[in-house]
């Protein structure tokens, strides 16, 4: 069906036509919500007496932002959180996706594919389903650990005693971290294994000729070559570890846990907003964390990103 | 609203079917009342409709619930825009306070709704609550939470403590707790943070809140706080505390094993052990008034009417809300079916606070209670209270846990308030 | 030396990957025995190993206490709806912006990433609003249509265009007197099957999952979607944990059928963008 000449879409304004639904949903849906929290981010806002109650402030709640003890607080325990739980979800990740790209033939598609469930599932689920596995009396870790505890040899190693992890507040950061781990540690073995997937075997075989071991391959071929995929990794780690949200958020009731040890940055801003009814604060704050992230973004693309051609 | 485009034909067809609709005269409209509430307020709402619709035929009760604090986040939200408000919300305690100083809830001390009639109809302190320091009464009380101390007879006639003793002053509470512990191995409460939260509410001057007072001046230095922390130090080193959180899993197995021997809370409390905390322990638990001769409120609901809320409706809607908070059969029917307390004081005289509980060991215990009621005063509530109780709960903890002394720990909540409290 | 590694290498290799297996399953494990399980059961010690025989009381509860069939209808709606729309809109955009040239392209883009900077739930209220200016609240369509043009869609299937499409193949097709609607649909889409397939995964996997959105702009308990309505069973003061277990293990099943069916395309297609 051929539309008549003056109807046809030109090349010129093709961009633009594939472009608007796109643009149109964008400008609604992401750009107004952005604008309107920037706009807050300068207005003192009690939310509750409706739109009209909003005075400008100018830079006040920037000030009482980077004033606030709680929002270094906040932004200690999400650095905390995304260091523990991203670094090992790396560590493990390469030499595991290693392992599997070496070792594994047949039933490479069912690890991998056990691996990355956690992932698929709805952090509601997992997060309720962890609230009643750390429970200290009745929760099976704790039912492992005691059981460990007692085993010869090892067991020196477990403490004896029940494990508070959601109210002790030195506990409760191991507790998250360990969830955020275990949720994320296979995505990132998937895309280390796809990576690895295009690495050349002729490379291995010309280092096993000239008498390279095993480790030195993978110290001197593998990583380098895995450099652009850490890169893509490790953003998205670090982006989502910033923004730290739902998993503290189930686990401590919404609230950060005991001497807010569980408060990431984005549930603190979500207390700001909706507890504490300080919304100009919570914008505030938000676009500070934006800096962070886009900062940090920033230098993880100095760190790693590909340059040039890679070898 | 079916989802998805309609053809120009049912298009019209429908304009058509909505025209002739207006042109035909209507006999009765039928209306409907959209009522927010969370559990389980939203059972006592739905048994009260069909008292509703004896004296309102044509008007339909519609009732949203949502999880606790999802509703009162959605309540926060719908407020801040004024869009889809429900005609009437239910609020706890907590929020009234909070929304109060907001100015996003009708006055219904104002006309039409003149709630001041009724003032003396409700019990005084719940009245007061809802009233915002300008002089706005922001919502209406439906039910409240005497503050009352449940403990296990068994227990202490074990330990040989006699109820006297446990309730004569706080230090004779913990002397208990010393002897509870040594005879009976039981901890004396669930958390000594619970020994906190009532040492706070007493002593509090007229023109004070709990952390602040009305200049926004803040009070964590007086001497309530020191001796509440002092208190509460006492009973974690002698550790007469079994250091559970509220509602957790551990806390109610306490409750069924023995473990926890007292428990300071609102009378409600005695329905939810009978229910499906501890139902096996039926008969060993007694209701005492809180030690010292404190009295304290725990929770308590109010129903609202928002100022963005259709305004057609907002007359149904204030009938609406003297029905569940002034008729003396839907007040009663909350008691008996929720444990709700009624707020509304004419049914202090009904018989149902002189029958046993069974649960009690056949106490009167309703009759303690009714009788804390005219003891409790309102506490004036400030916009950084939520915040104020997290800090003062960390520094708490601080002092338990890691051993802080109580005047830094006291003076570290200080700053971070003072901080705070002209936001 | 050499030899001894070698040999223990891959002994050491396969039981670190089991336990490592193991470790990542047992929660799921738990998880459908819970499901089996009452509430005093789950909190006794000690836990259950082996399924027991509550499952059809704990769901009993669940549909008692919400409407937990029509939850899960909408959710499914939801997902589906989403997944078509997003995959139209971020394929289009994308071939727009890989293959062609145009004003504002880069800071367009670059705003684009930009979105995906900041903490979703600070949309909160501005969503709010306009989904109730635009009368969505409470409809499933506040839910599929803002995520329709999702930055990270339109990132993969730019990448994805940019590499595995050449220009010149356009330029022939364009020569030959096809219509640029044409190309796109009779050319371009085709090659672009293994993307869309791992977008469309990925967007129904993340809209079924979505707890955010729908707390903001679903008002009443029929038309919430699983996470929400899961989450309403989690009260302070008596949380239902049998039929917890059950809802959450149910609204697992589907996208565990989903990927076991569709593995190896999301992987590829998850990696085929990302290597570029």
């Amino acid at each position: 069906m051929k539309l008549p000449a003056a109807l046809r879409l030109s090349p010129e304004w093709a961009p633009y036509v594939f472009l608007s639904p796109f643009v149109v949903l964008f400008g609604v849906f992401g750009l107004f919500p952005l604008m309107f929290s920037l706009y807050l981010a300068f207005q003192s806002w009690e939310p509750t007496s409706g739109l009209g109650a909003m005075a400008f402030v100018g830079l006040d709640n920037y000030a009482f932002a980077l004033q606030d003890e709680w929002f270094w607080k906040s932004l200690g325990n999400t650095a905390w959180l995304a260091l523990a739980s991203g670094v090992p979800q790396h560590l493990v990740a390469i030499p595991l996706a290693y392992f599997i790209h070496t070792s594994f033939k047949r039933l490479r598609n069912g690890v991998v594919g056990a691996y990355f469930m956690p992932y698929i599932t709805s952090t509601v689920a997992i997060s309720i389903l962890f609230s009643s596995l750390l429970s200290t009396d009745f929760g099976l870790i704790n039912v492992g650990i005691k059981a460990m505890s007692e085993l010869p040899g090892i067991g020196w190693l477990f403490p004896k005693h029940p494990v508070d992890w959601l109210n002790e507040p030195s506990n409760i950061k191991p507790a998250i971290s360990m969830i955020v781990f275990w949720r994320y540690v296979g995505f990132n073995v998937v895309l280390y294994l796809a990576a690895l997937q295009t690495i050349p075997k002729d490379i291995y075989e010309a280092a096993t000729m000239d008498g390279a071991g095993r480790l030195q391959q993978f110290w001197y071929i593998t990583l380098p070559s895995l450099k652009p995929m850490i890169f893509f990794g490790v953003t998205l780690s670090v982006i989502g570890g910033l923004q730290l949200f739902e998993e503290p958020f189930i686990l401590t009731g919404g609230r950060g846990g005991s001497d807010q040890a569980g408060m990431t940055t984005a549930i603190y801003l979500y207390r700001m907003a909706f507890d504490f009814n300080d919304f100009g604060a919570a914008s505030a704050m938000s676009w500070l964390l934006f800096i962070l992230v886009a900062l940090l973004t920033w230098l993880t693309n100095k760190a790693f990103a590909p340059r040039g051609p890679s070898a | 609203m079916r989802d998805g485009t309609q053809s120009m034909r049912s298009r019209r067809a429908w304009t058509g079917l909505c025209l002739l609709a207006l042109l035909l005269p209507t006999a009765q409209a039928q209306e409907t009342l959209t009522i927010a509430a969370f559990p389980a307020v939203d059972e006592i709402v739905r048994a009260a409709i069909p008292v509703w619709k004896r004296s309102h035929p044509t008007v339909d009760v519609k009732v949203v619930s949502r999880q606790f604090s999802d509703h009162h986040t959605a309540m926060t939200t719908a407020l801040s825009t004024s869009f889809y408000l429900p005609d009437v919300m239910a609020l706890e305690v907590g929020y009234v306070g909070r929304f109060a100083q907001g100015g996003g809830l009708e006055d219904l001390s104002r006309a039409p709704y003149n709630i001041k009639q009724f003032q003396s109809r409700y019990v005084p302190y719940a009245f007061a609550q809802a009233t915002s320091r300008k002089g706005a009464v922001v919502a209406a009380p439906t039910d409240i939470g005497p503050g009352t101390l449940l403990y296990r007879a068994d227990v202490l006639a074990k330990a040989g403590v006699s109820e006297e003793e446990l309730t004569r002053s706080w230090d004779s509470y913990v002397a208990a707790g010393v002897k509870i512990k040594a005879n009976t191995g039981a901890y004396l409460m669930s958390h000594a943070r619970d020994m906190k939260e009532i040492v706070i509410r007493t002593g509090i001057q007229p023109g004070q809140g709990l952390y602040f007072d009305n200049q926004s001046n803040v009070l964590v230095t007086s001497p309530r706080f020191v001796r509440a922390f002092e208190l509460a130090r006492k009973v974690r080193q002698q550790k007469l505390d079994a250091r559970v959180g509220a509602w957790s899993t551990e806390w109610s197995e306490g409750f069924k094993r023995g473990t926890i021997a007292t428990q300071m809370t609102g009378a409600w409390l005695a329905g939810h052990l009978n229910t499906w905390l501890a139902p096996s322990t039926k008969g060993l638990w007694r209701a005492a008034q809180l030690p010292e001769g404190a009295f304290a409120a725990y929770g308590g609901t109010f129903f609202a009417i928002a100022r963005g809320s259709p305004t057609e409706h907002k007359a149904l809607a204030w009938e609406f809300i003297q029905l569940m908070t002034l008729n003396r059969e839907v007040q009663l029917a909350a008691f008996k079916a929720q444990d709700a307390f009624p707020a509304l004081l004419e049914t202090y005289d009904d018989p149902f606070f002189e029958q046993p509980i069974d649960f009690l060991g056949g106490q009167k215990a309703r009759l303690g209670w009714r009788a804390a009621t005219t003891h409790i005063a309102a506490v004036d509530v400030h916009k950084q209270d939520a915040f104020a109780d997290e800090v003062i709960n960390t520094e708490l903890d601080k002092v338990l846990d890691r051993g802080k002394d109580i005047a830094t720990a006291l003076a570290d909540a200080q700053r971070l308030l003072r901080q705070r409290a002209y936001r | 030396m050499k030899f001894q590694t070698d040999r223990l290498a891959p002994w050491a290799a396969y039981g670190v990957v089991a336990v490592g297996t193991l470790v990542m399953l047992l929660p799921f494990y738990f998880m459908f025995v819970f499901a089996t399980h009452s509430r005093t059961e789950i909190f006794s010690l000690p836990p259950p190993m082996f399924f027991g025989d509550d499952f059809f009381n704990n769901l009993k509860i669940l549909t008692e206490r919400m409407p937990f069939w029509r939850n899960l209808g909408w959710s499914l709606y939801v997902a589906i709806a989403s997944t078509v729309l997003t995959l139209m809109f971020c394929a289009m955009g994308g071939y727009a912006f890989a293959l062609f040239e145009f004003r504002f392209k880069n800071a367009l883009f670059g705003l684009v990433m930009g979105t995906m900077l900041l903490p979703s739930f600070m949309n909160m209220i501005p969503t709010f609003m306009i989904m109730d200016v635009l009368g969505w609240i409470d409809q499933p369509r506040a839910l599929y249509i803002p995520g329709a043009a999702s930055a990270f869609g339109i990132f993969l299937m730019r990448q994805f265009v940019g590499s595995s499409i050449p220009k010149d193949l356009i330029e022939a097709a364009r020569m030959d007197g096809c219509s640029e609607f044409g190309i796109f649909w009779r050319i371009v889409l085709p090659l672009l099957k293994p993307a869309l397939g791992t977008l469309g995964l990925i967007t129904f996997i993340a809209s079924w999952n979505n707890f955010i959105g729908p707390l903001v702009v679903m008002r009443s308990p029929e038309m919430y979607t699983l996470p929400l309505a899961l989450r309403s069973l989690q009260s302070p003061v008596n949380t239902e944990w049998g039929a917890l277990m059950t809802g959450s293990a149910i609204a697992t099943l589907p996208l565990v059928v989903l990927f076991v069916l569709s593995s190896r395309q999301l992987i590829s297609g998850l990696t085929a963008g990302a290597v570029k």
